[in-house]
């Protein structure tokens, strides 16, 4: 994954109504006016949120259609998944560990850790 | 580039909040001591073969993470403000190992230097760490890029990000 692509893709989702179209795209392809449709800001705004998307590669634009359908892309998506999962799995994974080391603590007040003998107190 | 300290970019904030079953001041001392830390800062697997810790305003928590797959990672607290036993705010940055500050190794992006307070609530013997995350320093592009990693991690998106979700889980 290169850094550039990802920025492109964090900078795409930092704004509401870009998510907000990729919420309605994640239901499936349609077209720019029924994406433009839930908004009240204008058909070139709308436009321009769709050039956003399409350089970060979050959708494409089929040429096939004279209407030319939007459809969500599932890889850069995945990235940011990863990316934030990270994020969270850190912080998560290290407060389940900061957990057990607390019980352990606890469980053997004189902290004799190594000696496992001594660590069958009641409690 | 950006101008610093861009006002009109408003940086959201990240929020992880934990209840441990234990007393405020062993949790204080096992998240401020070098050793403490040690058994327990990272995800699952990891280690922290290298740590260097000055606890003090201004001083460093310098470590090197090494993760299952045998990856290191530099990283470098610089301690700000030190309320024990109720407040850590502290300057959280990637490093290398001279203690350099680095950019993030995904993202060019990412806010250079980010904000933590950590707070440290007791209540019945129960302890509460809450920890807010936020970009210092950062430049209009680096707000907008934490912002949008962000955004994935709150709820309010969370909902469309299942849907995503299960969009990709068929793509």
């Amino acid at each position: 994954m290169s850094p550039d692509r990802l920025d492109a893709t964090f900078s795409a989702l930092a704004d509401p109504t870009r998510r907000a179209i990729l919420a309605r795209l994640a239901l499936g392809e349609t077209s720019v006016a029924e994406l433009a449709a839930p908004f009240s800001i204008s058909p070139p705004a709308i436009t321009k949120h769709l050039k956003v998307l399409e350089h970060a590669g979050l959708i494409s634009r089929s040429r096939h259609a004279q209407w030319r359908p939007c459809k969500l892309e599932a890889a850069p998506l995945r990235e940011v998944s990863d990316f934030v999962e990270h994020y969270r799995q850190f912080w998560e994974q290290s407060f389940d560990r900061l957990d057990a080391y607390l019980q352990t603590l606890q469980a053997s007040p004189t902290l004799e850790m190594k000696d496992k003998k001594n660590g069958r107190k009641k409690r | 580039m950006d101008a610093k300290n861009v006002s009109a970019s408003t940086a959201h904030e990240f929020v992880i909040s934990r209840t441990f079953n234990a007393p405020r001041k062993l949790v204080w001392k096992a998240w401020t001591d070098r050793e403490e830390l040690m058994k327990w800062f990272g995800p699952k697997g990891c280690t922290l073969p290298h740590a260097n810790m000055d606890f003090r305003p201004g001083g460093i928590f310098h470590y090197m993470m090494l993760t299952p797959d045998g990856k290191e990672m530099w990283g470098k607290w610089t301690f700000r403000e030190i309320v024990a036993p109720e407040k850590l705010l502290l300057v959280n940055s990637f490093s290398d190992a001279q203690g350099g500050i680095t950019r993030h190794p995904l993202s060019d992006s990412w806010p250079l230097e980010t904000l933590s307070t950590t707070t440290f609530e007791e209540r019945s013997g129960k302890t509460t760490i809450t920890i807010h995350w936020s970009p210092l320093n950062a430049s209009a592009q680096e707000i907008s890029t934490f912002n949008g990693a962000h955004e994935g991690m709150q709820t309010g998106w969370s909902g469309t990000f299942e849907q995503l979700e299960a969009y990709l889980a068929q793509a």
